[in-house]
């Protein structure tokens, strides 16, 4: 769907902007969240395979949905002591795809990051803004939850993902309402650049108008922390939106310099 | 070119001059000093460096650079150094690189080889930190949309195991989010309509596959297409499976999959049932027909069944399978390396031209000298190299398989094209469990091997290995890892000892 302000603004074919502007909620099928260059730059995005052909968007354009039938409750056990206590509801997108859920994991099989990366990607999560927990955890063989990332610990959390696999989770949510994830995916290339990428992911828990989390603008969702490491590896929270902007701006005056030279 | 070598030599006089002066001034006597962690190192900067350098290694000859802790001479050897080599933090005792990092002079080039040496061309491969999830990552998929067949997003593909061939029983699994297991197929009890699951077009999704004995298996899984809820099934296609569990899979069929993501896969299109694969490190993904491809599932797969009686559809508890698990992140350590590099000889060949370069940098008299030396030594590695790849292509696949008293042959697998089979336990430092002791001896007797080997710096910590190949009736080789000894005092003749001794024992 075009967001028609947009549109006058630029004043260009609708069609060719909608492409890139378009603002999804995904609610079932395959997703993955992974790196792969955008004109050449770094930039973490989410692969899209719920329609005829893969799509990968921007994150700002993109909601996933976790209705309630995904709700469960933390068992009895205390291996999952870390999901909240037993018996509490929690929100659960599983590891293996079922049925009218969304199956969101994690690749970094795009052919240009498989050619350009030296052996991994490091996943950082630096924050989650929401209204519960967040947590994401393998289930091994018999069993034994693997944690990688726990809103409740001490972050930046970062995970490795080896170059060309593709992995999925269990992503577990303890209360309903929007969910803003800080993401972080860095690497370093064969031939020893850094590159490094920070964006939020949008999640909406519950029965209630997913949408709205489209409203919850990502500078919500980071505090301005009084140590920050690396200044240059900050997400700039307060220009997610216009960058969102200029992203647009730039693909429709590539379509326009494209129709024209075709024209000559 | 006449006037330009000249004028170097000019300029290496005035050099050799003014490092005279130096020496005067209480610099080194003997040329350049240099330290390395270990023997291996020291070998390769002599090479480099003949009468120029004096070079000394921290970890005495026969040490086990995993454990030696340095002594206060080492801290005063450190300080008089010129140049210091070091191989990598995980290789080398955590106190023996802060003796270097604590007593080196300021200014001192301290060239760590492991990573530096992949600029110069080094293979480098993850430090591998769980074993049995270092296998083939086995799916289910659907693909394709089926719609000429009348398959909708609302439509099923039922999958049933039909036939099960082999030794033991195979059960298919899946532990779901919070613990529970749901088997799918499971021939122990005979397979019936219930050894069967169904997913949605262009699905896929992944379960544990677990054998109760070694030996080979053949799976027949049938498909076909529930078009709507409660409509009739309509076959789609049979295939039958391969997998060499335990076992060799070199000659079981043409492609053995080892590693990587395959799925069992019907194409709704063709109605066809075959393998896709992708492996890692990126391509595209590509089909292997059911009848050409063979699924290794290898001994590190091995696993203890638990104490659990939600999996006592496995067997008794205590009890082993081997086992393709459902999921494999976890099997490398982040960020981390394999420390053993020169175990490929190519790799040798990097750290001897990283070697090179910090030792010109440290003595620009040298430079001549460096360079031919390094020039004359890289051509022997070529050839070593050459001779270690042939010596190892000679060993008949099958047999190519490595037992090692610590993972510390990693790259000689990888770049000899052998099969690292097991260890006693993945760094010396360690004691293996009971567990690890068993899973060892399943090994050797699942695999038939004809020998295991030991490093001799670690004969003390081999008695678990030389036990277990008393008890299997097999020899005890010698490989070096990590120092020479007596015998072996070079990295060339600790590489050409390496491959012959393989070809020797395996053959």
């Amino acid at each position: 769907m075009l967001i028609p302000a947009l549109a006058l603004l630029l004043g260009t074919q609708p069609a060719a902007v909608a492409q890139e502007a378009e603002r999804v909620v995904i609610e079932k099928g395959h997703v993955d969240l992974g790196p792969r260059f955008v004109d050449g730059k770094w930039t973490v995005q989410l692969r899209d395979d719920t329609g005829g052909s893969p799509q990968w968007r921007a994150l700002s354009d993109v909601v996933l949905h976790v209705p309630d039938a995904a709700k469960t409750t933390v068992p009895d056990d205390q291996a999952y002591a870390f999901l909240g206590d037993r018996g509490s509801a929690v929100w659960v997108l599983p590891q293996v795809e079922q049925n009218g859920v969304v199956w969101p994991g994690w690749n970094t099989q795009d052919p240009e990051v498989a050619k350009t990366v030296d052996r991994e990607v490091t996943w950082r999560l630096h924050g989650v803004r929401g209204p519960g927990r967040f947590a994401l955890f393998l289930t091994g063989n018999f069993g034994a939850p693997q944690q990688i990332f726990t809103s409740g610990a001490t972050t930046p959390q970062e995970t490795g993902v080896e170059v060309g696999t593709h992995v999925h989770g269990n992503w577990v949510f303890s209360a309903p309402g929007t969910y803003l994830l800080d993401v972080e995916m860095s690497t370093r290339t064969k031939d020893r650049r850094e590159l490094s990428d920070r964006r939020a992911l949008r999640v909406h828990v519950g029965n209630t108008d997913p949408r709205a989390a489209f409203d919850v603008p990502a500078a919500q969702a980071e505090q301005p922390r009084a140590e920050s490491p690396e200044p240059s590896a900050g997400f700039p929270w307060p220009w997610a939106g216009l960058g969102g902007l200029a992203l647009v701006v730039v693909v429709a005056a590539v379509v326009v310099v494209r129709r024209r030279r075709g024209e000559r | 070119m006449q006037v330009r070598a000249f004028s170097r030599a000019i300029g290496a006089v005035l050099v050799v001059l003014l490092a005279g002066c130096g020496t005067a001034d209480g610099g080194a006597p003997d040329g350049v000093t240099v330290v390395t962690t270990t023997e291996i190192l020291a070998d390769l900067v002599r090479n480099v460096g003949g009468d120029r350098v004096r070079v000394d290694s921290l970890v005495p000859p026969g040490g086990d650079p995993h454990s030696y802790e340095p002594v206060p001479a080492d801290a005063k050897k450190v300080a008089k150094a010129d140049v210091t080599f070091t191989n990598h933090l995980l290789l080398e005792e955590q106190r023996l690189i802060k003796a270097i990092d604590a007593n080196i002079r300021p200014g001192t080039p301290n060239a760590s080889l492991a990573e530096a040496s992949e600029t110069y061309g080094a293979h480098v491969i993850p430090l591998v930190e769980n074993i049995g999830l270092d296998v083939l990552w086995l799916g289910l998929r659907v693909r394709g949309d089926g719609k000429d067949k009348g398959a909708t997003r609302t439509s099923d593909i039922k999958l049933t195991a039909t036939a099960v061939e082999g030794p033991g029983a195979m059960v298919a699994y899946l532990t779901e989010t919070l613990g529970k297991p749901v088997v799918y197929f499971d021939s122990r009890d005979g397979l019936s309509d219930t050894d069967s699951t169904t997913l949605p077009p262009a699905a896929h999704t992944h379960i544990n596959w677990a054998f109760t004995k070694p030996g080979v298996y053949r799976l027949t899984l049938a498909a076909s297409l529930i078009r709507a809820e409660g409509a009739e099934p309509t076959p789609l296609g049979t295939s039958t499976f391969t997998f060499a569990v335990g076992v060799t899979p070199a000659g079981v069929a043409k492609t053995v999959l080892a590693e990587g993501h395959t799925d069992l896969t019907i194409d709704l299109d063709s109605g066809e049932l075959y393998t896709l694969n992708d492996v890692a490190g990126g391509g595209n993904q590509h089909v292997v027909a059911a009848a050409d491809a063979v699924i290794e599932v290898p001994n590190k797969a091995i696993v203890t069944i638990p104490d659990d009686p939600r999996f006592s559809f496995l067997g008794q508890a205590g009890g082993t399978v081997h086992q393709l698990p459902q999921a494999v992140l976890g099997k490398h350590v982040h960020g981390e390396i394999d420390p053993h590099l020169w175990q490929n000889v190519r790799n040798g060949r990097a750290y001897v031209e990283l070697i090179r370069d910090t030792m010109r940098g440290a003595d620009p008299a040298g430079a001549e000298v460096y360079d031919r030396n390094a020039r004359a030594y890289l051509d022997r590695l070529d050839e070593l190299d050459a001779h270690v790849r042939e010596t190892v292509s000679r060993i008949p696949r099958e047999r190519r398989q490595l037992i090692t008293t610590h993972d510390g042959f990693g790259y000689f697998a990888a770049a000899y094209e052998m099969t690292v089979a097991g260890f006693v336990v993945p760094n010396p430092a360690q004691e293996p469990s009971v567990e690890d002791v068993r899973k060892l001896s399943e090994t050797v007797r699942n695999l038939k091997v004809p020998a295991v080997f030991m490093e001799p710096n670690l004969a003390q910590r081999a008695s678990v290995l030389s036990q277990v190949a008393k008890d299997q009736s097999v020899d005890v080789c010698v490989l070096y890892g990590d120092s020479f000894d007596n015998r072996v005092r070079s990295y060339v003749d600790m590489m050409r000892h390496n491959a012959d001794e393989v070809h020797r024992c395996l053959v």
